[in-house]
Parts: structure tokens; sequence; C-alpha cells
């Protein structure tokens, strides 16, 4: 039975490995497609930083009766920020407020009246910045402000303490982390930020590739076959139907795990970009790195996820009376697995145990928690089992289906 | 010898009708000794491709059985599978592979050896005129050279028995005319071929006896001679169209 499955599988893989198109389609893509994507978001998140940097806000300043001094005070501690300030009248507040909301000012600074003698008494000034949330430069803008705001806040504060005859540290009870390198606190191992980031991101991608190159292959496999008319002749010979199926689902699979390893691979070489995306862009993270244990897991994982996935793509293949009526029918499974992906990306919550027996999403958990150096052998042997009982079934299914004719020659 | 007795073919579920099962055969019995060429004709619906899906394996009949030798499609499939060739017209081959790939492909799942395949290729390919066009990849191919691969395929084991439905459909006079001349000389050598058509000139050319048929029942059998001795006209589309279309046709 084997035997005959190969010789349906050397076809199919001929057919995928030789068909530069559809090569490209499964295995290049997917190598590309991410450091390419990253590269374009690192430059352009790198691009964006510098400008806002370089940027020069323009705050418009509304210094109001008995407050000059407090200006003068603001501005002696604005200049380190890279602005321009534009003072103006009480009359001009409605037409720079709308500069501000077309994006043509960054904020408006307003100094109350008689802020000179409340400072002068020792009592708080409340200044008042308007600013647009959903313009980059004037929450930038705004962000400085606090920052140098709360700079002078912190100076002034400490004179009128050292006047009373007081140490400024009166005003700190506990403190945590203070230290000057907030790094030396971090005792995440070696490559764990970046295995972070990608432990949460790798699930997604790989079970989007998965799915993308089963679809690919594995409707054409049998529907495809079905709407040819090509699938009675391969069925009038002397190879049985358990292994043509069998022989169609490891093509289909070869196809779902070539694309989620190239994925994998894509992922790990558009690491490098992730560090600029995530850091200053001093490439302080450390190199993301996985051991012969993660490889290990991560293929034990895999496997038994395409064959479920592959599957799946099967059975609708082999159910659809054409490639077409099985593309719509696999697309609501498609956005279910999905969500299930996105779900993953997620840091923090534990799923519910109960989450845990939900095949697919079961091996995108532990497939994250390999990332993530958490993993735990009884979980990812488990999601393998669900995987494999629910890949048998699936199979068993479709065997059916290749036994009857109202479903395998309805027109 | 090709032997079918009371084929009945049921189909179950809803039904234009709305009975809940839809008759498409209906009790057909007919023989094809080996040599013979036999036509099964009849309109759409009629249950030309019910019938030979049955014999071809593919679907099971609800009652009845057909033989080729002491071998029935209901307990010797594999072994009827490897004594029949199947092809239909409205199959449309991979075009990614070459004639040369395909039969390969095929011959290893009919289990032959490659020095059987390669033989048995070299005598298609010749007999086919082909030789010019298999290592071209199908898509590349005219109609009628994708007609003759397909033709190749479903001949690679050699088969005793060749059901073809439909074998000229969509295909030009030419290709249509290599089709029926190949179908004919493969009869002549001692092999036994059932096709399905709606064509009687073909019918006509390349059948030795025909079986009408109509809401899945045989209507008429036997040889050309026969059908329009025994009927009032004198040609087989007139006998034809009398069975489909009772009362329109009018005696020349």
């Amino acid at each position: 039975m084997l035997k005959d499955s190969m010789i349906i599988l050397k076809k199919e893989l001929r057919r995928i490995f030789t068909d530069r198109k559809l090569l490209f389609m499964l295995v290049v893509l997917p190598l590309v497609m991410l450091p390419l994507m990253y590269s374009f978001m690192g430059r352009a998140s790198k691009s964006r930083r510098n400008d806002i940097a370089e940027y020069h806000s323009r705050i418009a300043v509304l210094v109001n009766e008995n407050s000059v001094d407090c200006a003068d005070m603001l501005f002696t501690a604005l200049e380190p920020m890279n602005t321009l300030l534009f003072l103006i009248e009480e009359a001009q507040m409605d037409s720079v407020s709308q500069l501000v909301t077309e994006g043509d000012m960054e904020a408006i600074l307003v100094v109350p009246e008689g802020a000179d003698s409340r400072l002068g008494s020792g009592l708080p000034v409340e200044l008042s910045v308007y600013h647009n949330s959903t313009a980059d430069y004037s929450e930038s803008a705004l962000q400085q402000l606090f920052m140098f705001i709360g700079m002078l806040n912190e100076s002034l504060v400490a004179e009128r303490i050292s006047e009373a005859g007081l140490s400024p540290d009166v005003l700190t009870a506990v403190s945590m982390n203070s230290g000057t390198d907030p790094g030396v606190y971090d005792l995440a191992g070696e490559g764990s930020l970046t295995g972070k980031i990608i432990g949460m991101m790798v699930p997604f991608f790989i079970v989007i590739y998965l799915f993308a190159n089963s679809m690919k292959v594995g409707l054409d496999s049998v529907a495809g076959e079905k709407e040819r008319g090509t699938l009675a002749i391969l069925l009038v010979n002397q190879v049985g139907r358990l292994s043509i199926v069998l022989g169609k689902m490891l093509s289909v699979m070869t196809a779902a795990i070539a694309g989620a390893v190239s994925s994998a691979i894509g992922l790990k070489i558009a690491s490098g970009y992730l560090i600029d995306m995530t850091s200053d862009g001093s490439g302080s993270v450390s190199e993301f790195t996985m051991g012969t244990t993660d490889f290990l897991q991560f293929g034990i994982i895999v496997i038994p996820l395409a064959i479920l996935i592959s599957s799946i793509v099967l059975l609708v293949s082999t159910f659809a009376r054409n490639v077409k009526e099985g593309q719509g029918m696999i697309m609501p499974v498609y956005v279910a697995v999905m969500v299930m992906g996105i779900t993953t990306m997620q840091s923090g919550d534990i799923p519910p145990g109960w989450m845990r027996i939900a095949p697919i999403f079961n091996s995108l958990v532990v497939m994250k928690d390999v990332f993530l150096n958490n993993a735990i052998w009884q979980n990812i042997l488990f999601s393998t089992g669900t995987s494999l009982v629910f890949s048998a079934l699936l199979i068993f299914i479709t065997l059916r289906m290749f036994n009857n004719e109202r479903i395998l020659f309805r027109v | 010898m090709l032997r079918v007795e009371n084929l009945t073919k049921v189909f179950k579920g809803k039904s234009r009708t709305g009975t809940g099962e839809t008759i498409a055969v209906k009790n057909l019995s007919f023989q094809c000794a080996p040599g013979e060429v036999y036509g099964l004709l009849g309109p759409n619906g009629a249950g030309k491709t019910t019938t030979l899906r049955c014999l071809s394996t593919l679907i099971k009949p609800t009652s009845g059985n057909a033989w080729i030798d002491q071998y029935n499609v209901l307990e010797h499939g594999q072994i009827f599978r490897s004594k029949i060739g199947f092809l239909t017209s409205d199959m449309k081959l991979d075009g990614y592979f070459t004639p040369d790939y395909m039969l390969n492909w095929f011959g290893q799942l009919n289990k032959m050896e490659d020095s059987a395949i390669q033989i048995r290729k070299k005598t298609l390919f010749h007999d086919l005129q082909m030789e010019d066009f298999v290592h071209k990849r199908i898509d590349d191919l005219s109609t009628g050279m994708k007609q003759k691969t397909a033709v190749a395929i479903s001949l690679v084991h050699d088969p005793e028995v060749i059901i073809f439905d439909e074998p000229t459909n969509g295909l030009d006079i030419v290709t249509s005319k290599a089709v029926t001349d190949f179908l004919r000389n493969y009869a002549d050598s001692g092999k036994t071929v059932i096709i399905s058509t709606h064509i009687m000139t073909i019918a006509e050319k390349l059948c030795d006896r025909f079986g009408i048929l109509v809401s899945g029942e045989l209507q008429e059998e036997g040889s050309l001679n026969d059908i329009i001795g025994k009927s009032s006209w004198d040609n087989l589309e007139d006998v034809f169209f009398s069975y489909i279309l009772p009362g329109e046709v009018k005696n020349a």
C-alpha cells in the first residue's frame, strides 16, 4: 500500500518541485517575504524615529497676565528640546487650535494667570498643553514637554526643599531599579527577548503557511482532478483508494511543511530587522538561537500539525465539486485558524485547560512555549497526540468519501 | 468477452421527479465479444455514462452484474480493473506533464514493470502517431494530440476491454477519424471495445453492434442491418430518433 502511495506522491512532488511558479509560491515566497516585510518595516520605523528626532516641533505659548517670569523659566527649561516656540495672544487661541487639529502646529502651551505669584508662594502652577493625539509629531512634542517640564518640576521642588533646610531625599521613601543601567536587572537568558518576540509571531506565520500551502496543493489534488475529469481514470487502476488518499495527503503535507520551514527560516533571517523595530536601533537585543532540543520539539509539533491541516484540506477537496467550491468551503476554516494564530501572538494569560484540547490551537500554544523556552514535554506530546487523532479521524472520513460515489462523482 | 446481465443503477436522494430516487439504468443486458465494437447510443441522460461507470468499477450497480470471463464487477473489482481501459472525452490531463511521463506513471499505477512500460509506450506512440510530441508538455499540445495522449494512457496496460465514453466529443474531423480508426484497429486486434455516443455517423462507421438506450432502458439491440431491418426506417439516425422523439420522425 505504501509503495502505491509513493507512486502517487512522486508524481505530485514532481509537480510541486519542478514547476518554478509553484515552487516560488510554496517555498521561496514564505522564505523571502518576512525578511523583506520586516526590512521594509524596520527601515520605515527607523526612518520615522529619526525624522521625529530631527523634527523641530512648533509649539504656541499663551502667556497670561502676571506669568512672564514663569514663562521665562519654562523657555529656559525647554531649550534642549528641538522646538520652535511662538508667543500667541488669547484672541488667537481658536485659530491656533485649528492649526493643531490640522497638523500645522504640534501643541499649545498655556501658562495660567498669576503663575509668578503662585510660584513665589510655593504653590503649584497648573500648565495646560493642547495637542493632537492623531498626529505623530504632536504626540512626540507632548512627550518631550512632559519630560522637560517634569525635570523643571523636580529641580524646583528640590530647590524649595533645600530652602526649607531639608534634603531632597526626603521625597523618596522606597525606590526600585533606580540604577543608571536598568538592563543589569534583566536576567533573561541569551536570546530570550528576541525569542519572545519570535515566539509570539512564529506560530501565526507557521500556521498561515501550513494552511496556505495545503490549500494551493490540496484543493487541486482532488477537487481539481474532479473538475478536470481525471479522477475517474486515476481510480480505474490497480492502486487502491486508500493508497491514493495517503499519497495525495503526503504530497499536501510536504508542501505544507516546506512552506512552514521556509517561513521559520525567513523569520529567523527577519529577526535581525526585528531588533531595529523593537529597540532603539543599536542592535542591543541579543541574537536569537535555537538549540537541538528546540528544533526537535518544533519538529514534533509542526509535523503532526501539518498532517492535521493537510487532512482538513484534503477532506474539503474531496467533498467539493470543484476547486472554486473547495475554496469557498475552506475559507471559514482558514479564518478560524488565523484567529487562533493571532490569539497565540498575544503574550500574557495562559489559555484555560479546555483550550489545550482544541486541535491546532494547542499546537500553536506549545509551539510558542518552545520559542519562549517554557515548553513541557507533556504538553508537546499531548498536542501531537491530539493532532494525530483528529488527522486519523479526518482521513477515515475522507476515505469514506472516496468510496461514496455520490460525493466523488457529483457534478 | 464482456457480459452485462440485468444491470440496474438507482441513485437515491433528491430526484427531478421528486420520488426520492432516480433509476438511471434498468435491467440492462448485453454482451460484447473480442474483436467487436459495441455502441451504446442514447440522448443525454439516457444512462450511457452511468452504465460505463458501472462497467469501469467507478460506481456499484444497484443490482445485476457485469462479467469479463469469470470475473465480475462486484466481487473482483481489482482484477476487473486490470482488464479494462476507461476513458472519458471530457477529461483534461494535467498540462504540466509530458505524454511520455504520464504513460510511465499510469504504467506504474497498473503495476507494470518498467521494461514492459517502455515496450508498450513504443507501440502506442507508433500506433497513435505520437512520436513527435511525446516529450512536449500537454499544455502545449493541440486538442487532437491531447486526446491521443488520453487514449494511450487508457491503453498502457494493454487491456482486454476498452470502455470509452463519447470518444469523439469536441474533436475536429481529422482527430475524430484518427481516434475511431484506432479503436477499429484495436478491436480488430482481438480486443473488446465499448463506446457511448450520440453521433450516429460515428456509430455507423465504427460499431459492429448497437444498443439504443432511452431513459435507462435498452430499446433495441443488434447490428446495423438487424436494427434497420426490424424497423421501417432506412438509416440508424431515424431509428434512433423514432425512439427518443416518437411521432416526430416520419418515414422517408
